[in-house]
C-alpha cells in the first residue's frame, strides 16, 4: 500500500467528506471527458449523479475507483489523497464498486463470484452468509454460472457483493441498466438500508425519479462538468432541462 | 498381446507427458487470454538447457532439474508475460497470435546459435536413472521413466483441477478471463495472476519436453521438439482450452493412436512414418470439425488498438505507379544477384498480400501461406508446362489452373474453421502447413489412383521454369522482376478497389460485428470463406512465381517456420496494408540477404574483429523475431508510423520537392556509377527516412499546426469527440432527419419490459 499518499493536513475529521474530487480533470488517450469535477460526498449519505447519455457519469466513478488515472486535480477518500493508488489497493481498504452493466464473472459460478469478493479481506462463510440473508434466490442458485442468472438475480449477485464487504464507501454505476421498474425500487430500498448503517453512496443513474427518493444530495453533470449540487428537490427543474436539452 | 500391452504403456505415457504440454496451454490461455504457440519452443529450449546441465557439464540429475524446472523456466514464463504478452490487452487475436509466434521463432533461433546443431555429435538424452532402469511387471519390462513420465502426468492433472477449483487464486485466475477489471475492483491482482499462470506455463512445457524427448529417441533437434509440442496443441483443442479432464482424454487418444501406427503399420508402406507424424495435426482437423459453432458475440464492442486506413483509389493508383518507376529504375542500377534478390522479394510480397486481404479484410489469419504456395507449385509442375529443356515455359493456363485448385483446396481446409473464432483458424492453417511438410512434400514413390500413375514430389525437387504470357516470354531477368512487380500493383490495387466495394464494406461490417452483420442477413461464413479462397489463390500465384524466381525448389522452399515468419513480419510491417507486405516481402528477402551479405563482407575485410561479426550474423536470425516480439507496443505496425512521416512530406510541397530532388540526384550519381550500390541504399533510407523526420521538425512545426487530419467516420469518438456537425451528419446518413426521437427521461422512465 506504499503508493497510497497521506494527505498532511487532512485527517479523517468527523462529518468531513469521505469521498472528495477537487478540480479533477482526466482523459481517455488524448480526449479530455472531465473538465474540472468538484464533488464531495459527506459520510453516510447517498449522492446522485445525473445527467444524459456521455456526460462523464461513468467516468467520475471510474476516476474514483482508480481504474482511470485523473490527468490532474485531486481524489481524495476519508481526507487522504489516492490519486497513485490502483484500482485493487482502493477496493482493499474499504472502496467497493459496481460497475455499469456487468458486476459479475460470467463463467464463474455465483459461490465462486462471491469467494471473489473476500479479496477485500472479509471471510468466505461470512460473506456468503450475508448474501443468502439477503437475497435467498442466490442461495438456491449458489452453484449456477453468473452468466446464466437473468439480468435482476446477476444485478442482486453484484450488490451482494457490495452488501457483504462491509465497504466505507459505495459506487453504484447504472443500477437500473435493463431492469424492471419493481426491481429497481427494490434495490434502491437496500441502499437506503445500507446508506442508514454509515456507508458513504455514490450513485450514477439515469432513472432519475426513483434515486431522488433516496439520495440526500444530486449533482447534474454535462459535457464533464459538474454544473449544479443541490438536494432533490432544488434541482427539480434543473434536471428536466438537463435531459430535455432546452 | 506382449506387442500390445508394451505399446499402449508407451501410448499412455507420452499422452501424459502431451497433456502436461497442454494443461500448460490451458493454464496461460485462461488467465491471459493468449494462446502461447511458443510452448513448444519453451519446451525445446528446457530440453537443450537440461541437456547442457546433464551431460554437457555433467551435473547430477536433481540439481539440474532443479535449475531447469525450479528456476529458469519458470522465470522465462514470468519474465515473457512482464516483458511481452502484458502489453497485449487490448489487441486483436492476430496480434496476440504474432507476437506468441514471434517468441517461438525468437526461442528457436537463439536454440540453434547457441547449440549449433550442424557443428557437433548429435546430442543423446536419455531416461531418467539411465536407459536400462526397468520395472517388471510378470513378463512385461517397462522402464522406469514411462512410469514416471504417467505417475507425474495425473499428479499435474489433479493438481491443476484442485487449483482451479478449490484455491481462491485458482478462481481468480479464471476471473481474470472473465473480467480483469472487475477482478481489480474487487481486490484482486490479475497482472501478478497472469505472471504466476506465465510462469506455470512455462514450467509445464518445460517438465513435458524433458520427459518427451527420450521416449521419441531420436537426436534432439529444435525444429522437431518445437513442433513436436503442437502435437499438444490438438490435446488442447479437445478440451476446448478449458476442460482438463478432456484435454486429458485427447492427449491420450493422440498418443495411442499414434503409438499403434508405430506399431501395427507395416512398415513396408512408405507413407507409414509421415503418416504417424502428421497424425496429431489430422486429428486437430477433426476436432474443429466437430467443435460447435462460437455463439456470435457483439453485445461488447472492442475497443482494438490498431488503426487501420485504407488508402483512397486514387492514392492507389499513384503509389502503385510509382513503385513501377521505382522498380525499373532500380533495375538499371543494380547488378544481377540484385535483381535476383529483389524479384524473389517481390514474390514473397505478393504471398505476404494474401496475408493482408485475409487480416485487413477479415481479421483472420493465415499460418501457413507457402503451404498454398506449395499446392500451386505442384499443380504447375504436373499441369502447366509446355516446352522442355531451355525452352520450358509456365503457361498462363497452368497459373490460372494452379489458383482455382490452391482456392478450392483453401475452401476445404478454412470451413470448419471459419465457424470458429480466429484462433482457430490460424491453429488449422498451421496444422495444414504441418501436414503439407510432412506428409505431402516427402512424397517420392510413384503412387497409382484409379489408373493414373503420379509422384508427387519426385526426387524432392520440381523445376518450375519462368511463364510465357502470349506472346511475351519472361525468361530473361529483368522482364520477370517487372512481371512480379506489376503482379503486386495489379493485385494490389485490385484490393483497394475491393475495399471501396459493397462487397469490401460488408467484410468489414462483419469484422467488426459479426452479430449485427448475422442480424442483417448477411452469411458471415460465406463471406469470410469468399475472402480465405481468394486470398489462398494470390498465396498460390505467388508461390508459383518464388518457384520461377528460384527456378528448382525442394520442400525446404515451403517450410512452415518460413510461413510463419513471413506471416510475422507482415504483421509488422502492417497487416492493414498493401504496403505491409511489400515491407515484408523487402524486409525478410532482401533487408536480412543484405544484412548478412555486409556482415560477412565486413568479417573478411576485418579479420581481427571477425568474431564480432560472426555474432552479430548469428543475432541477425534472432532479429525478426525480436521485431515480431516488439509488436504489442505498437500493434497497426510499422507502415502506419512510416505512412505518417510521409504524411508530412505530403503536406508540405518544399518537403516533397526536396526528398524527391534528392533521391533523383542520389539515383543519378549511382547510374553514372559515381557512387557504389551500397551508398545508394544508405543514402536512399536516410534520405526517405531521415529527412521527413528532420525536416517535419524544424521546417513544418508551424504550417502544421492548427491543420487538423480528417478522421475517417468509424474512428470519431476515438481519435476525437463528437461534434454536433458529425450527428447532424450521422443523422443524415442514416436517414433520421425529422424523425422525432422522444426525449430520454420519458424513454428510461417507463422500460416496457426491459430485460438485460
Ligand atoms: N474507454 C473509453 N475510451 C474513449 N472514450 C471513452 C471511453 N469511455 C467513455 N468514453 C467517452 O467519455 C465520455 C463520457 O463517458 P461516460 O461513460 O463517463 O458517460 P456516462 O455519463 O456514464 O454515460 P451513460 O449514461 O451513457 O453511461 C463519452 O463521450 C464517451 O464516449
Ligand atoms: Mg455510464
Amino acid at each position: 500500500m506504499s503508493e497510497v499518499h497521506y494527505h498532511e493536513d487532512h485527517g479523517a475529521v468527523d462529518g468531513a467528506p469521505l469521498v472528495e474530487l477537487v478540480d479533477v480533470r482526466a482523459a481517455y488517450g488524448t480526449i479530455e471527458v472531465l473538465h474540472g469535477v468538484n464533488l464531495s460526498v459527506p459520510q453516510g449519505s447517498v449522492v446522485a449523479l445525473l445527467g444524459p447519455n456521455g456526460a462523464g457519469k461513468s467516468t467520475i466513478l471510474k476516476v474514483i475507483s482508480g481504474l482511470l488515472p485523473p490527468t490532474s486535480g485531486e481524489v481524495r477518500l476519508a481526507g487522504r489523497m489516492v490519486n497513485g493508488a490502483s484500482a485493487d489497493q482502493l477496493a482493499r481498504i474499504g472502496l467497493c464498486t459496481i460497475p455499469e452493466g456487468r458486476g459479475v464473472f460470467p463463467n464463474l459460478s455465483v459461490r465462486e463470484n462471491l469467494w471473489m469478493a473476500t479479496m477485500a479481506g472479509v471471510p468466505l462463510a461470512q460473506v456468503e452468509e450475508t448474501a443468502y440473508a439477503r437475497f435467498p434466490r442466490l442461495g438456491e442458485r449458489r452453484k449456477q454460472l453468473a452468466g446464466t442468472l437473468s439480468g435482476g438475480e446477476q444485478q442482486m449477485l453484484s450488490m451482494a457483493r457490495a452488501l457483504s464487504v462491509n465497504p466505507s464507501v459505495l459506487l453504484l454505476d447504472e443500477l437500473s441498466m435493463g431492469l424492471a421498474p419493481l426491481v429497481v425500487a427494490n434495490l434502491y430500498e437496500i441502499v437506503a438500508q445500507v446508506s442508514q448503517e454509515g456507508v458513504s453512496i455514490l450513485v450514477s443513474e439515469q432513472f432519475a425519479r426513483t434515486v431522488l427518493g433516496i439520495a440526500q444530495y444530486a449533482a447534474i453533470v454535462l459535457h464533464g462538468n459538474i454544473t449544479r449540487v443541490g438536494t432533490p428537490a432544488e434541482l427539480e427543474d434543473e434536471l428536466s432541462a438537463a435531459y430535455l436539452g432546452s | 498381446m506382449q506387442t500390445f500391452l508394451q505399446y499402449t504403456i508407451l501410448g499412455l505415457a507420452l499422452g501424459g507427458a502431451y497433456f502436461i504440454a497442454a494443461s500448460g496451454l490451458v493454464v496461460t490461455y485462461t488467465t491471459s487470454g493468449i494462446f502461447n504457440f511458443a510452448q513448444g519452443a519453451i519446451a525445446m529450449l528446457a530440453v537443450f538447457t537440461y541437456w547442457q546441465f546433464r551431460w554437457g557439464w555433467g551435473w547430477p540429475a536433481p540439481l539440474a532439474l532443479l535449475m531447469v524446472l525450479g528456476i529458469l523456466a519458470p522465470l522465462l514464463g514470468a519474465v515473457l508475460y512482464q516483458v511481452v504478452m502484458k502489453n497485449l490487452r487490448g489487441t486483436s487475436e492476430v496480434t496476440k497470435i504474432i507476437v506468441s509466434i514471434g517468441v517461438m521463432l525468437g526461442l528457436q533461433a537463439l536454440a540453434t546459435w547457441v547449440w549449433n546443431p550442424t557443428s557437433s555429435t548429435p546430442r543423446q538424452f536419455q531416461k531418467f536413472f539411465g536407459p536400462n532402469a526397468f520395472a517388471h511387471f510378470g513378463s512385461l519390462r517397462v522402464p522406469w521413466h514411462i512410469i514416471i513420465s504417467f505417475i507425474i502426468a495425473i499428479a499435474i492433472a489433479v493438481g491443476i483441477r484442485f487449483l482451479f477449483v478449490r484455491t481462491r487464486s485458482g478462481v481468480a485466475m479464471r476471473a481474470v478471463v472473465d473480467d480483469p477489471e472487475l477482478l481489480q475492483l474487487n481486490g484482486g491482482r490479475p497482472e501478478r495472476l497472469a505472471m504466476i499462470s506465465w510462469a506455470g506455463g512455462s514450467f509445464l512445457a518445460a517438465l513435458a519436453g524433458i520427459l518427451i524427448q527420450p521416449m521419441i529417441g531420436s537426436a534432439m533437434s529444435a525444429g522437431a521438439l518445437t513442433l513436436l509440442v503442437i502435437d499438444a496443441f490438438a490435446a488442447a483443442m479437445f478440451g476446448r482450452l478449458r476442460s482438463l479432464p478432456r484435454t486429458f482424454m485427447g492427449a491420450l487418444i493422440i498418443a495411442l493412436t499414434t503409438t499403434y501406427v508405430v506399431a501395427y503399420f507395416p512398415s513396408k508402406w512408405t507413407w507409414s512414418s509421415s503418416f504417424r507424424n502428421s497424425l496429431p495435426m489430422i486429428f486437430l482437423f477433426i476436432i474443429l470439425l466437430v467443435l460447435p459453432q462460437d455463439r456470435l458475440r457483439g453485445a461488447t464492442v472492442l475497443r482494438l488498438r490498431e488503426r487501420f486506413r485504407m488508402p483512397s483509389i486514387r492514392t492507389a493508383w499513384i503509389a502503385g505507379l510509382t513503385m513501377m518507376i521505382v522498380v525499373f529504375c532500380l533495375k538499371v542500377i543494380m547488378a544481377k544477384t540484385g535483381v535476383n534478390t529483389l524479384t524473389l522479394a517481390l514474390t514473397f510480397a505478393i504471398i505476404a498480400l494474401s496475408l493482408v486481404l485475409l487480416t485487413g479484410f477479415a481479421g483472420e489469419i493465415n499460418l501457413a501461406a507457402l503451404s498454398f504456395g506449395a499446392i500451386a507449385v505442384m499443380v504447375v509442375y504436373h499441369f502447366g508446362i509446355s516446352g522442355t529443356g531451355t525452352e520450358a515455359r509456365t503457361t498462363l493456363w497452368g497459373i490460372l489452373l494452379a489458383a482455382v485448385v490452391t482456392a478450392l483446396v483453401g475452401a476445404l481446409i478454412a470451413l470448419p474453421a471459419l465457424r470458429l473464432r480466429g484462433l482457430y483458424l490460424a491453429l488449422a492453417t498451421m496444422a495444414f502447413g504441418v501436414f503439407i511438410s510432412r506428409m505431402v512434400l516427402t512424397e517420392r514413390t510413384e503412387r497409382e489412383i484409379f489408373g493414373l500413375k503420379f509422384t508427387l514430389f519426385p526426387t524432392g525437387q520440381l523445376s518450375i521454369p519462368r511463364p510465357k504470357i502470349g506472346p511475351i516470354d519472361f525468361n530473361g531477368g529483368d522482364a520477370f522482376l517487372l512481371l512480379c512487380a506489376g503482379l503486386f500493383v495489379v493485385i494490389g490495387i485490385g484490393m483497394v478497389y475491393l475495399r471501396h466495394s459493397g462487397y469490401g464494406r460488408r467484410l468489414t461490417a462483419m469484422k467488426d460485428s459479426p452479430a449485427a452483420s448475422a442480424t442483417l442477413g448477411m452469411s458471415v461464413v460465406r463471406l469470410k470463406l469468399s475472402i480465405f479462397m481468394m486470398s489462398a489463390a494470390i498465396a498460390g500465384i505467388g508461390g508459383v512465381m518464388m518457384a520461377a524466381q528460384v527456378g528448382t525448389v525442394n520442400s525446404d522452399r515451403f517450410d512452415i517456420f518460413l510461413s510463419l515468419a513471413l506471416a510475422m513480419i507482415t504483421v509488422v510491417g502492417g497487416i492493414g496494408y498493401v504496403s505491409g507486405a511489400l515491407f515484408a516481402g523487402i524486409f525478410l528477402i532482401a533487408f536480412i540477404e543484405a544484412l548478412n551479405l555486409m556482415l560477412k563482407k565486413f568479417a573478411v575485410d576485418y579479420s581481427s574483429l571477425e568474431a564480432i561479426f560472426m555474432f552479430f550474423i548469428s543475432a541477425v536470425t534472432v532479429l525478426p523475431a525480436t521485431i515480431g516480439i516488439t509488436m504489442g507496443k505498437n500493434p497497426s505496425g510499422a507502415v502506419s508510423d512510416i505512412v505518417e512521416g510521409m504524411n508530412k512530406v505530403k503536406q508540405s510541397k518544399p518537403l516533397m520537392i526536396t526528398v524527391i530532388g534528392l533521391e533523383a540526384a542520389i539515383w543519378a550519381l549511382t547510374a553514372t556509377e559515381v557512387i557504389t550500390n551500397w551508398h545508394f541504399v544508405i543514402l536512399t533510407f536516410a534520405n526517405l527516412i531521415l529527412v521527413p523526420i528532420v525536416g517535419g521538425k524544424f521546417l513544418m512545426a508551424r504550417a502544421m499546426r492548427g491543420v487538423p487530419k480528417p478522421v475517417p467516420p468509424e474512428l470519431i469518438g476515438i481519435d476525437r469527440p463528437f461534434t454536433d456537425e458529425d450527428l447532424a451528419a450521422m443523422d443524415q446518413a442514416l436517414n433520421l432527419d425529422g424523425v422525432v426521437i422522444p426525449s430520454s427521461t420519458t424513454l428510461r422512465e417507463e422500460p416496457a419490459n426491459a430485460s438485460a
